[in-house]
């Protein structure tokens, strides 16, 4: 893989890679998907699932339960005044 | 002009699509949990009722229903995703390729899916350098997506269908009417590009910002400018919008399946479903049935469910003309009142109406009686059908009164109001007055 | 990597274990039915820090307990600790943690497996002792069979997930790790069974713990690229088993070499997503310059705070769901595990389990690994992949020694039938002589 697919993947990973890991990185991922190749010659079902098991139609009720009382998860998020700070949005 | 768009709306369950939280959470961060917060180890488990409502949705809005679903990860960074995935519809859609007519124009239905609302986000700080806080409630709130094709050929007409769209959804399953419960991305193009106008919220700023938006794109053309395929941002403060205020970086969603969700058989579930009558639908066929105009079925519908009942019963009993004149008339200008008074049964008023309609009863008196019942005073009477033989009990107490009928040769027709006080008081109510007068005056009049 | 003790380090060692074996000698602690297990860090529990091996997670305390380790609770279990593991589970030998690395009990210049190597080191080294595993690729065989004890992978959906720090959730499974089937045996009913609060657990059958095994399968393909060690006593134990009446099966599986390429996407792919939450914020390491853009905040407290193999599977899983590559791997990928699901069905309508080593050599030396490549690391799973892309129940059993190294061999049954492998491993522990490493004697 080249160092600037690698750079875009880390973009949208939000990844900041140094001039090293950015080397290595792109010769990691250069031998991986070479040796992942081998998936080109496999014979894929032609549909598939999401898990290995199949997983049909669970539902739970529309009732309302609540099993952690909210300050506990406030507390746990550091929040001022009730809200959970973040960064600018910009 | 092509507009195209993508409506988010807020489906009415108690609890969150994917977990026991409540939906009406009021203090910040008082409805959340493990998974709504996207806390590690959390998973989602889907809300039986929130996949019907969209199913519904998916059927009333004439969609093909895809047989088998499933949730695919939206993948993008954000404050207010507290996953920073957000759990969507990506291949799979609960429906594609159905249509929703404005009137008589059919604007077409490209999918329907389902997904996750984000939190909310608030902005504090000085302009420019505001930091982010972040209320999770509304985290995890079921939203349905409706994404039209680019059918639309007018802001007026965009605002008009979606006007009628929530009309519509209020009745289906009971979403709230108010502005905010209807959430936006307008697609509009002038000339070959197209313009994607942002997080629009409510019906009038949608109008408000594809107004807005043409303006700017025939002024641009008008000068031999190009059209920049960009994302805007509608400004509700200022009625204008805006480029984007975010760069839009490596947008790239990465959609992968949901894999603790599995999948859901929604084609046996949609063929079970019968999808009911909705007002405009109904406004529709009453139109057609009572053969009255599209203005006036529209306008009952919306004034109430309950008063387009009462119309259909008094229509099928005394045909369209009358059954409107009458609804739209006495009864709806004390419809509230009215409506209260006799709890859902109609009896009394179509009784009235048809009696008046039959001559029975005079029109005056049919309008008091009406007004009697919407200010909560019922006349004494008619509980019966007009069985009695009016004419023979008229014929018989003028033979057993000779006293009146002399007073009425002398000239003295007030004579003639006790024995029109016994019809009346005899029949209790179920003729007109004025019918039963001149019936008697008749009548007397033959023996002079 | 390479091992230099300074004295300072050996006494807070020493302080550490002496407080845990007071702990487990109490004799008030363990009466009536009460007994102790450990849990790998991944797994939530109120009052310990839950970090899945990684410094984002760092001081994070879980507001709740993972289902597991509340049905072990409530039914007598003594939550002892945490167990130290790759970094969300990236790795075989349990190099990959921001806490340490923990060491082989058998010689302690080799590694434990990974990534539940802290686990499978606590239950070779400790009596009694049933440790909580998680495996995504084969976490749980791997440091089994380097730390010579039992560890079973259930099916998957057989154990909730409700608590489990996410790798991959398609392939994610909590199992147990012992140094007998007798105790897998008695704990697995009480982690086992749906739970409302993961779906993917509702599907399940009950659980039958009887099953019998009269056929083995052994794949042609996994006999190749073997250790000499490992083959040898491979082939030794093939032979015991059949002396003892079993038909010992040669079937051909071509498409397991399609597992380690098929495994990788999916992991990764899901892990990428699963790893998008922690950016310091809500939970873990939290950075406190909201002055700075959301995009910068993110990125600064993700480049800081991953480690380098969390790092590369995250590129990996990016790499493989964006757009322009995604049906030529992630699509594929989950089109060539069904294949490889069908595969392996139809070799088990001939045989009761398909029986491998459970990995191609014995416990590698530390500076071993130093020298390999992440590519050869990730090849090194190719026994214990294939299974665990298929969610088939397995279990990785002691099988012979050689230079005083443990050497497992590893059973897979269908779906649903853990039963089968305990009744397979309770016959082979009944003839076979467990070692165990000598400071726990």
């Amino acid at each position: 893989m080249d160092k600037e697919t690698v750079l875009k993947v880390a973009r949208v990973a939000r990844l900041r890679l140094t001039d090293e890991e950015l080397e290595r990185y792109a010769a990691d991922l250069e031998d991986i998907l070479t040796a992942f190749s081998v998936l080109d010659e496999a014979p894929g079902a032609e549909d598939f699932d999401l898990g290995p098991i199949k997983v049909e139609d669970v539902f739970r009720e529309d009732e309302v339960i609540t099993s952690i009382d909210a300050s506990e998860l406030r507390e746990v998020m550091g929040t001022k005044e009730d809200w959970v700070r973040g960064p600018r949005l910009s | 002009m092509k507009i195209g768009l993508e409506i988010h709306v807020q489906l009415p369950t108690r609890s969150k699509l994917f977990c026991g939280c409540s939906t009406g959470g009021d203090a910040p961060n008082s409805m959340v949990c493990p998974v709504c917060l996207g806390f590690p180890g959390s998973r989602p488990f889907l809300n039986r009722r929130a996949l019907e409502m969209g199913v519904l949705i998916t059927k009333f809005l004439n969609c093909k229903i895809t047989d088998r679903i499933w949730f695919s990860r939206k993948t993008y960074f954000y404050p207010d995703l507290p996953k920073n995935f957000q759990i969507t519809q990506y291949e799979s859609a609960l429906g594609f390729d159905g249509h929703f007519m404005v009137g008589e124009k059919r604007i077409g239905i490209w999918r329907v899916h389902l997904e996750e609302d984000p939190g909310r986000v608030k902005r504090v700080g000085r302009a420019g350098e505001e930091v982010s806080l972040i209320d999770y409630n509304r985290s995890g709130v079921p939203l349905v997506e409706i994404v039209t094709a680019p059918d639309l050929s007018s802001p007026a007409e965009a605002r008009d269908f979606l006007t009628d769209l929530i009309i519509e959804l209020r009745r289906l399953i009971g979403v709230s009417g108010e502005e905010q419960t209807m959430r936006v991305d307008a697609n509009i193009s002038i000339g070959e590009d197209r313009v994607e106008i942002k997080n629009i919220t409510g019906l009038k700023n949608v109008e408000k910002g594809l107004k807005s938006e043409v303006t700017r794109q025939t002024k641009l053309l008008a000068v031999g400018k190009r059209i920049v395929r960009e994302t805007r941002h509608y400004d509700e403060s200022r009625g204008v919008t805006l480029p984007g205020r975010e760069k839009e970086q490596e947008a790239d969603y990465g959609y992968i399946g949901e894999p603790d969700l599995g999948t859901y058989r929604i084609g046996p579930l949609a063929e079970s479903m019968v999808v009911p009558e909705t007002p405009l639908v109904r406004a529709q066929r009453m139109q057609k049935e009572h053969g009255i105009s599209a203005q006036a079925a529209r306008q009952i519908v919306l004034t109430d469910w309950e008063l387009a009942d009462l119309f259909e019963s008094l229509s099928r009993r005394v045909g369209g003309d009358t059954a409107m004149s009458w609804t739209m008339g006495p009864i709806s200008s004390g419809w509230k009142v009215l409506k209260a008074n006799t709890d859902g049964s109609w009896k009394k008023v179509t009784d009235i109406v048809e009696a008046v309609s039959e001559g029975s009863m005079s029109d005056s008196e049919g309008r008091l009686r009406i007004a009697a019942l919407s200010g909560g005073h019922e006349i004494e009477g008619i509980n019966n059908g007009p069985s009695t033989d009016l004419d023979g009990l008229i014929v018989r107490l003028v033979d057993q009164h000779p006293e009146v009928v002399k007073d009425f040769k002398k000239g003295n027709e007030k004579a003639a109001n006790f024995l029109i006080g016994q019809v009346m008081k005899e029949t209790r109510g179920q003729f007109a007055s004025k019918v039963i007068a001149e019936k008697m005056k008749r009548e007397l009049g033959k023996r002079v | 990597m390479s091992f230099f003790p300074s004295a300072a380090w050996l006494k807070e060692l020493d302080e550490k274990h002496q407080l845990f074996t007071e702990r487990l000698e109490d004799p008030l602690a363990f009466e009536g039915g009460q007994f102790h297990f450990s849990a790998k860090d991944n797994l939530c529990a109120r009052d310990f820090q839950a970090r899945a091996g990684s410094l984002i997670l760092k001081g994070y305390r879980p507001p709740f307990d993972a289902t597991p380790i509340k049905r072990l609770r409530e039914n007598g279990g003594l939550l002892l600790g945490k167990t130290n593991m790759d970094e969300y589970g990236f790795g075989s030998f349990s190099t990959n943690s921001a806490y340490g690395i923990p060491r082989n009990p058998f010689d302690i210049e080799r590694c434990c497996g990974g990534s539940s190597g802290g686990a499978a080191a606590t239950a070779s080294l400790i009596r009694d002792h049933v440790a909580l595993g998680v495996s995504t690729g084969g976490s749980i065989s791997c440091p089994s069979s380097f730390c010579g004890v039992v560890g079973l992978t259930p099916t998957y959906g057989r154990v909730s997930r409700w608590g489990l720090i996410d790798y991959g959730n398609s392939l994610d499974k909590v199992g147990l790790i012992s140094r007998t089937v007798r105790d897998i045996e008695q704990y697995l009913p009480v982690i086992a069974g749906p739970d409302h609060r993961d779906p993917t657990s509702q599907v399940q059958p009950p659980l039958d713990l009887r099953g019998e095994v009269r056929t083995v399968g052994v794949p042609e393909e996994a006999r190749t690229g073997l250790s000499p060690e490992v083959a040898g006593a491979f082939e030794e134990a093939l032979r015991d088993l059949q002396r003892s009446g079993i038909v010992v099966r040669e079937v051909r599986m071509p498409s397991l070499r399609f597992a380690i390429s098929t495994y990788y996407i999916l992991a990764t792919s899901e892990a990428s997503t699963n790893l998008a939450r922690y950016c310091g914020m809500r939970f873990g390491a939290m950075n406190e310059n909201f002055d700075q853009g959301f995009n910068d905040f993110f990125s600064d407290t993700r480049s800081r705070d991953f480690g380098t193999e969390a790092k590369r599977r995250i590129l990996l899983g990016t790499f493989s769901r964006m757009v322009g590559f995604r049906n030529k791997y992630y699509v594929k990928a989950l089109q060539v595990r069904k294949q490889i699901i069908r595969d392996y069905q139809k070799v088990m309508e001939d045989c009761d389990v398909v029986l491998t080593p459970t990995m191609p050599f014995v416990a590698p030396r530390f500076d071993e690994i130093e020298r390999m490549k992440p590519l050869e690391m990730y090849q090194a799973d190719y026994l214990t992949c294939p299974p665990n892309l298929t969610g088939m129940p397995h279990l990785s059993i002691p099988c012979g020694y050689a230079h005083g190294m443990p050497i497992g061999m590893q059973a897979v049954a269908p779906h649903w039938q853990e039963g089968t492998l305990l009744s397979f491993a309770r016959s082979w522990e009944g003839s076979f002589h467990y070692r165990f490493p000598e400071v726990a004697e």
